[in-house]
């Protein structure tokens, strides 16, 4: 793993560090007065903020929400499926969009759309043929799309989509401008829950820089809350042993 | 003094007194939604993101400690990637360039003046000595949690490019506020 140093900054500030790095930028961070002032600076920047009056109600929302979770000794977003989030009480936000292509989306996922929907109907008619069995509960599909952040010294892109439907979870990730893989290398995607990784598919970059996966998680129980892609020395690992190149929260 | 109150007050939450986790909502709920505001531009939003940020801190995820600098930046920074995480997720398509708005657009005259109104005297100051690039990139990266590869794409920049002019603009700022704080002129 990379000795955390200068280089690693902005990934510190923008919490893409896994909690071992964390760790030891810290550890950095207490011998470099540069990077320390660095960050105290920048923790000065919220301060431009107008002041903005909070909208009515919103302090007992949030301590409800909050001590709510803590009494159900249970994960934030209990009971709601994977991808839709908790929404305050005043107005929902369009979290989880249906999948519709919005106009100006970009080209890159068109393909993944196609796999997925094609998946989707598959699905489909399992599920009808099965409707007999299950009374013909219909399951809804939900849709997110995420861009991946680049570690900083990293140089490629990638974008997941993720579609839940029921309990199973469709992982599609494609990558763009990777670095070429060495030996037995591969870029590993992981899906982590409160820093807990299970791993959710590899792919390897082709000649231009390309690669994309596509994994499919049968029984999705958890809520996952990072989706991650590491370079790995090999494939097969169930832990992560290679640095993170690309992140998101979920 | 405020910050070694501010770990006592942590310290309670820690032992899950939920009179002191009110509390350090009370003393930050006006700069954070503001904060968070700025950044979301939008209020349902803003508010989810707070939200998250005190459900992290009740629940101790990313816990924090006095080797970690100073409390605010500690929850600034965690009430930023709350946002960015949401903005990502949100999916809203990219503002052009001409249309994102100063960073520093207050005008520090009007007579409604912020509670922060010192810090923001000072760091606003410090901003307005960098380049307007450099405040772009800050604005771009800092504010609107735009990916590198967003940046590159929004300045037709190419990366590299891009990862270098953030990491100046912060160590100006850095510099730059140094001087402000030290009431002279910036010391490079």
């Amino acid at each position: 793993m990379t000795k955390m140093n200068c280089d690693h900054v902005i990934d510190y500030l923008n919490g893409t560090l896994t909690a071992e790095e964390m760790r030891e930028f810290q550890l950095h961070l207490n011998s470099c007065e540069d990077c320390r002032e660095l960050v105290e600076a920048v923790g000065e920047l919220p301060y431009l903020a107008e002041a903005a009056e909070p909208p009515a109600g919103m302090k007992e929302r949030i301590l409800a929400n909050v001590f709510d979770e803590s009494d159900q000794e249970e994960p934030i977003k209990k009971q709601e499926p994977a991808l839709e989030a908790v929404q305050p009480a005043s107005k929902p936000a369009p979290k989880v969009v249906p999948i519709v292509k919005p106009p100006k989306e970009r080209i890159w996922w068109r393909p993944l759309i196609a796999a997925v929907l094609l998946l989707s109907l598959l699905g489909n008619a399992y599920a009808f043929m099965k409707l007999s069995d299950d009374g013909g509960g219909q399951t809804e599909a939900a849709f997110q799309s995420i861009d991946l952040q680049a570690s900083e010294s990293f140089a490629g892109s990638a974008k997941a989509a993720l579609v839940s439907e029921g309990d199973s979870l469709e992982v599609v990730v494609q990558g763009e401008g990777l670095q070429e893989l060495s030996g037995s290398e591969v870029y590993q995607i992981w899906l982590l829950k409160d820093g807990k990784p299970i791993p959710a598919g590899a792919f390897e970059a082709d000649a231009d820089g390309q690669g994309a996966a596509f994994y499919q998680l049968e029984q999705n129980t958890e809520e996952w809350d990072t989706i991650a892609i590491t370079l790995e020395p090999e494939a097969g690992n169930e832990l992560p042993e290679g640095e993170i190149v690309l992140s998101s929260g979920l | 003094m405020e910050n070694s109150s501010d770990f006592m007050l942590y310290r309670q939450i820690q032992d899950k007194d939920k009179d002191a986790l009110e509390q350090l909502y009370d003393r930050y709920e006006k700069i954070l939604f503001s904060f968070l505001l700025k950044m979301t531009e939008d209020r349902a939003l803003a508010e989810e993101a707070l939200q998250e940020v005190f459900i992290k801190i009740w629940r101790g995820t990313g816990e924090y400690d006095e080797s970690k600098g100073k409390f605010t930046s500690w929850l600034f920074t965690m009430s930023r990637n709350s946002a960015i995480d949401l903005i990502r997720k949100r999916k809203k398509p990219t503002v052009p360039l001409d249309e994102i708005s100063d960073m520093a657009d207050g005008d520090s005259s009007v007579e409604d003046k912020a509670e922060w109104q010192e810090q923001k005297d000072q760091i606003q100051i410090a901003v307005e000595r960098l380049s307007e690039d450099q405040q772009k990139m800050i604005q771009l990266f800092y504010f609107k949690g735009h990916t590198h590869e967003a940046i590159a794409e929004l300045c037709d920049l190419p990366l590299g490019t891009v990862k270098s002019r953030i990491r100046l603009a912060l160590s100006k700022l850095k510099k730059s506020l140094h001087g402000v704080q030290e009431g002279g002129a910036i010391d490079d």
